[in-house]
């Protein structure tokens, strides 16, 4: 069913292309969003980095559903991309016992960690998340994962090490960060096939460009959004 | 709306004015000086990172000079009007772009206009860092276009040595027991040089040589979301990125002792730079306005460290990097000549490589102060005869 990947290699590189300036936008565009801010001048207080963890929490236990979800609506003829999608689904779905650990590392209490609702910008990226995982085939959400995990790529390490040092906390309490900082590299290769296969597979790359910019966008509201529950 | 029919406009000559002879690194210390009498421990590290060999300084060994910034840019533009089939009293337009201007008060282009021989003209001042020729060539390419200019002169120039001697350090509260400096103020002194480069304008090509078509010209600011990263003439808060500004503190005195006057360099900023330059590139490519495959020739003013390798493998899979041998810059040779950079790198270029009509070169002009990235795409125009 693959087309020839010579025929390919025009497409993928322009999607390529495409994905990169948004995810490089997405990280330009966070440099002005208040917490995000604090963390790069070395102003974040403890608190500040509690806050952040209560509220990443809840969308990161989403993450691996609407992931999970996507990959029930995809059918026999996308297998291998099934089969990615809930690789993926397995190697996040416990990420969000990190955020829980590395609060309680900083002083917080587990039992608000687990019961604060999910910001209003966590909502609305959930809420977006499951609709788009829930139609037939949901093939663009390569898109989102790219951007999600292109963050985790270049920036989480560094946000992490910045962290700890302004906080003076140890790698127990940013464990988190640390773990896609070291993990998504390669998350984003695996990606890389994936697109290449959606792409064979005809799915428009319009569309898997356009699922990253929402998911961009979105992303950067829940970080706007902290605490406003 | 009706459609308003704008001119073309051309590069049709180019001009430098590199001070005295070029200076190798190992002599380097003799022209700026050694801080408190003793050899910057830095100054072989920063070399091996940027690559540099040789550069100009309009300094002589004790520091005495001949030369203003204003003088070495109008040395550039008479450069660039010996080569020219326009005479000075063609030119209708000056744009001139520095760093740092020898003055306050007044603007730079006064300053060069009064060095030259040009006539009354209309003048415009760019102060930036190293984009603002692209503001003055553009500004001069939208005056050729759209004003009716019949040639615009363009100068970008630099006298960044003065600012490099012992005397600008000694004395003030960042010279350490040691008698070092911090490294963000060493580094630019092993960077940074001495030069002037020019261009003539003008809505018509030559009719003897080759004329560069100016294409576009596209410059993006990123100042609201970057603090400062390079700065001179303030104090800046490294926890807020706020810059004070020298003339804010008690006395001139009280500033310069502060070290207000020293330019710096916050290297771990830079990493933030990159990816915002790099998607203006991309968006570029998406737009249409460029295409990859279509460059011959990459004017790109760098700094190695800038070149990173993560960047470039990334560029890669995007189809979007330009290979290697299509790259051209003088950068080893001539030093980092800021704001006169990118046009002395054209102006070797048109020397030295055998361009042919039609040829596309893209000039690329980061600049680091506060997030500036600038391009222009330019086709190389050749005489009907010449053509093959």
């Amino acid at each position: 069913m693959n087309a020839p990947s010579t025929d390919l290699a025009p497409a993928v590189q322009q999607t390529t292309r495409e994905l990169l300036q948004v995810r490089f936008e997405f990280e330009s565009a966070l440099h002005i969003v208040p917490i995000i801010a604090k963390i790069e001048r070395g102003k974040l207080r403890l608190e500040d980095y509690r806050r952040l963890l209560v509220n990443l929490r809840q969308q990161v236990v989403d993450g691996a559903r609407w992931i999970a979800r996507a990959a029930s609506n995809i059918g026999p003829e996308h297998e291998e991309l099934r089969s990615m999608f809930l690789r993926h689904a397995v190697a996040e779905h416990k990420d969000y016992l990190m955020l829980e650990q590395d609060f309680v590392a900083c002083g917080g209490m587990l039992a608000e960690i687990r019961s604060t609702a999910k910001n209003i910008g966590s909502e609305a990226l959930s809420a977006w998340m499951f609709q788009a995982a829930s139609r037939p085939a949901p093939l663009a959400l390569i898109g989102a994962m790219t951007i999600i995990e292109g963050l985790g790529a270049r920036v989480a390490a560094s946000w992490a090490q910045v962290i700890r040092e302004q906080l003076g906390l140890g790698d127990d309490a940013v464990s988190f960060l640390r773990h896609h900082g070291t993990n998504d590299p390669a998350h984003l290769d695996a990606l890389e096939r994936a697109l290449d296969l959606a792409l064979s597979a005809g799915t428009p790359a319009t569309e898997i460009v356009r699922t990253a910019r929402i998911v961009a966008r979105l992303y950067r509201l829940q970080l706007e959004e902290i605490d406003n529950v | 709306m009706s459609e308003v029919l704008l001119r073309e406009a051309f590069v049709t000559a180019l001009g430098r004015c590199l001070p005295g002879e070029p200076v190798g690194n190992a002599e380097m210390e003799d022209f700026i000086g050694r801080i408190c009498g003793k050899a910057s421990r830095l100054g072989p590290i920063a070399l091996a990172q940027n690559g540099i060999r040789t550069r100009h300084y309009a300094l002589d060994r004790d520091g005495r000079t001949r030369w203003t910034n204003a003088k070495l840019a109008a040395s550039a533009l008479a450069d660039a009007l010996a080569k020219s089939e326009v005479s000075a009293a063609q030119i209708d337009f000056l744009a001139a772009a520095t760093t740092q201007n020898d003055v306050l008060v007044p603007g730079f282009a006064s300053m060069v206009h009064g060095e030259t021989a040009l006539g009354p003209l209309e003048i415009a001042s760019f102060q930036s860092v190293c984009a603002g020729v692209m503001m003055a060539l553009k500004t001069a390419a939208l005056q050729v276009r759209a004003d009716g200019k019949r040639a615009a002169a363009v100068v970008g120039s630099e006298f960044a040595s003065r600012f490099f001697r012992p005397g600008a350090y000694e004395n003030t509260d960042l010279v350490d027991a040691r008698g070092a400096i911090p490294k963000d103020a060493d580094f630019l002194r092993w960077t940074l040089s001495d030069g002037a480069s020019a261009a003539i304008v003008e809505p018509r090509p030559n009719e003897h040589s080759l004329s560069l078509k100016i294409e576009w010209i596209e410059l993006r600011s990123f100042a609201d979301r970057v603090e400062t990263c390079m700065w001179g003439g303030g104090a800046r808060d490294d926890d807020s990125g706020d810059v004070t500004p020298w003339n804010l503190a008690a006395s001139a005195g009280a500033a310069v002792a502060r070290g207000d006057f020293v330019l710096r360099q916050d290297f771990r900023l830079l990493e933030r730079l990159l990816p915002m330059w790099i998607a203006e590139f991309l968006r570029l490519v998406g737009q249409g306005r460029l295409t990859i495959t279509e460059i011959d020739w990459l004017v790109c003013h760098y700094s190695a460290e800038f070149l990173r390798k993560e960047m470039v493998a990334l560029l890669d899979k995007a189809g979007c990097n330009i290979p290697a041998e299509k790259w051209f810059g003088t950068l080893p040779r001539v030093g980092n000549i800021g704001s006169a950079a990118i046009l002395a790198s054209l102006a070797a270029l048109v020397e030295e490589r055998p361009l042919r009509h039609g040829q596309k070169i893209l000039c690329v002009v980061p600049e680091s102060g506060r997030c500036i990235i600038s391009f222009a795409l330019l086709t190389v125009t050749t005489p009907p005869g010449a053509r093959q």
